[in-house]
């Protein structure tokens, strides 16, 4: 096991004894991480790195394989377009938590800020709290659960993400639209929360079968000028 | 950038170490402007009086312009009179209108600004580091209930110590305000409060803020009625804190562009930009959370 004090050290240091440890396949836990940013940026080997308190942006961000566990809060820019891999935060995230991630999990136990997933390209967010202004912004692949309520323009101008919340929805973005809960939609969100927010973990606890859909209404996918009235509130 | 903090002790105490905590907050928020820094600070003052803060001005003839200050303080009731640095600070006879107080101090010279008045509060700032704003005013040795600070990174505006924050609410007692972000609609608004006769001391879109919420308050808003309003009528980018004789609180904008958290508890809030910030300065189990847009809150003090 790698014990690194974070303390002492400046983010280069600390983050060469992260890589360090995952090399020689130990498990590494950091102490005393302060809030710091750019803790645990681009691990790109398959490894367990556990944070004892809060870290600042970036954290976790174009890291490929790590499995990062955050036992306090996180800043902007959460595991901002990880490859793979999963990051779990215990308390709340900042702004932009999951921006263009690529692949792997993000969890935050608690909430999220604003622009949550946005530009989602893959990969699954879920959050046991509520999420902020303009969640799920322009996403065009993977998975996204809000278990809380979700703030304005959820969704807005989405490609092909599927969004699932629990809450209430402030209002829905630009071409978003709420869609039908079909019984196997059912089955993978239950198995999703199962696997990785179980009520324990969770602010909110409703039941799979009654989160909302919300998807694309795919209007924004081609121009076409008929349909001049949605893109002039797009744009 | 700029790095905004605010500390607000909810135990019954009146007399904490606010200045150091603010002190050690603006420290770990230091590298996101090395501008300037100032604190705006609520202690307690004997009954039926104000306190002052004066900038003497922006020349050497410091010494000169304390002794005229002093002599125009002395009409007020003014008493218990020290310097530091580029201020005069002192105690005054408690009056309703501010008015004929500050034109008459404001006449010792054109750079000659009276940076705050107020039953409780105190606003220092310096150019530079927070670690020379403790040297110029010892802000750790302050005690009070609760404070806000800043430290600057100028974008639009040049740096001196007036354009450095915190702003007093200029005329209106007990109101001060940090601010992160960009007001777009500065010019609009200063203009229309130009042309009620308001005097701006800046050309730093934050000090609108304050002119916009002591209007609001002279108005019969509360704090919180106040910050809602900001989030209609400005423009813009804001992550602000603002505190009162009787409220501290916090305002998002709307596309929540700017960082802002905070962390309660039954001792304390603390709200910074980021959360290095509480980290250093508050040690303890507490967790912290992004506020959201457009998010108001208030604490009555």
């Amino acid at each position: 096991m790698a014990n690194i004090d974070a303390s002492a050290q400046s983010v280069r240091e600390i983050n060469q004894a992260i890589r360090h440890g995952i090399g020689r396949k130990e498990a590494v836990i950091v102490q005393n991480p302060g809030a710091r940013h750019n803790l645990g940026v681009a691990l790109l080997e398959v490894g367990e790195v556990r944070i004892a308190g809060s870290v600042g942006y970036y954290c976790g961000g174009l890291s490929d394989g790590a499995s990062i566990e955050i036992e306090g809060s996180a800043g902007w820019g959460l595991a901002e377009s990880m490859l793979s891999g999963t990051v779990r935060v215990h308390g709340n995230a900042g702004s932009g938590a999951a921006a263009a991630l690529r692949g792997g999990t993000v969890v935050i136990h608690g909430d999220a800020a604003a622009r949550l997933g946005v530009s989602l390209k893959g990969g699954t967010v879920l959050v046991g709290g509520n999420c902020g202004y303009m969640a799920g912004f322009m996403a065009q692949k993977g998975t996204l659960v809000v278990c809380g309520d979700a703030g304005e323009a959820f969704a807005d101008s989405m490609y092909a993400t599927e969004c699932y919340v629990g809450g209430k929805v402030t209002n829905l973005g630009t071409d978003a639209v709420l869609a039908t809960m079909d019984p196997g939609d059912v089955v993978r969100l239950e198995e999703m929360l199962a696997a990785y927010l179980p009520p324990a973990l969770r602010k909110t606890k409703p039941r799979a079968v009654d989160f909302k859909k919300v998807v694309s209404g795919r209007k924004l996918w081609n121009f076409d000028k008929r349909a001049w009235k949605i893109w002039q509130e797009a744009l | 950038m700029c790095g905004i903090v605010g500390y607000f002790d909810k135990t019954t105490a009146n007399q904490t170490a606010v200045g150091e905590r603010l002190l050690k907050m603006l420290e770990a928020l230091a590298c996101r402007g090395p501008d300037s820094a100032g604190v705006a600070m609520f202690g307690s003052l004997p009954p039926r009086h104000l306190v002052a803060q004066v900038k003497l001005g922006d020349s050497d003839n410091l010494a000169e312009r304390a002794q005229l200050v002093t002599e125009l303080a002395k009409e007020f009731g003014g008493e218990e009179f020290s310097r530091a640095d580029a201020y005069l600070r002192f105690l005054f006879k408690e009056v309703d209108n501010l008015k004929p107080f500050l034109s008459k101090i404001e006449s010792a010279g054109h750079d000659v600004e009276v940076v705050s008045v107020g039953r409780r509060l105190e606003i220092v700032k310096e150019v530079g580091s927070p670690g020379r704003l403790e040297k110029a005013f010892q802000v750790s040795k302050f005690q009070g209930k609760y404070g806000i600070g800043h430290t600057r990174l100028s974008t639009e505006s040049v740096v001196d110590l007036s354009h450095s924050q915190p702003f007093w609410g200029h005329g209106y007692a007990d109101l001060a305000i940090v601010h992160n972000g960009h007001i777009t609609n500065y010019h609009q608004l200063r203009r229309i409060y130009e042309q009620r006769g308001v005097r701006f001391y800046t050309e730093n879109d934050s000090e609108i803020v304050a002119t916009f919420l002591a209007d609001k308050l002279r108005q019969g808003k509360d704090l919180e009625a106040a910050l809602h309003s900001m989030i209609i009528e400005l423009d813009g980018s804001f992550s602000c804190l603002v505190a009162t004789d009787k409220a501290f609180g916090f305002v998002k904008d709307p596309f929540s562009f700017k960082p802002l958290l905070f962390a309660e508890t039954d001792q304390f809030v603390a709200v910074a930009t980021e959360e290095v910030a509480l980290r250093g300065a508050i040690p303890g189990n507490y967790s912290a959370r992004e506020a959201q847009a457009r998010e108001v809150k208030v604490w009555q003090t």
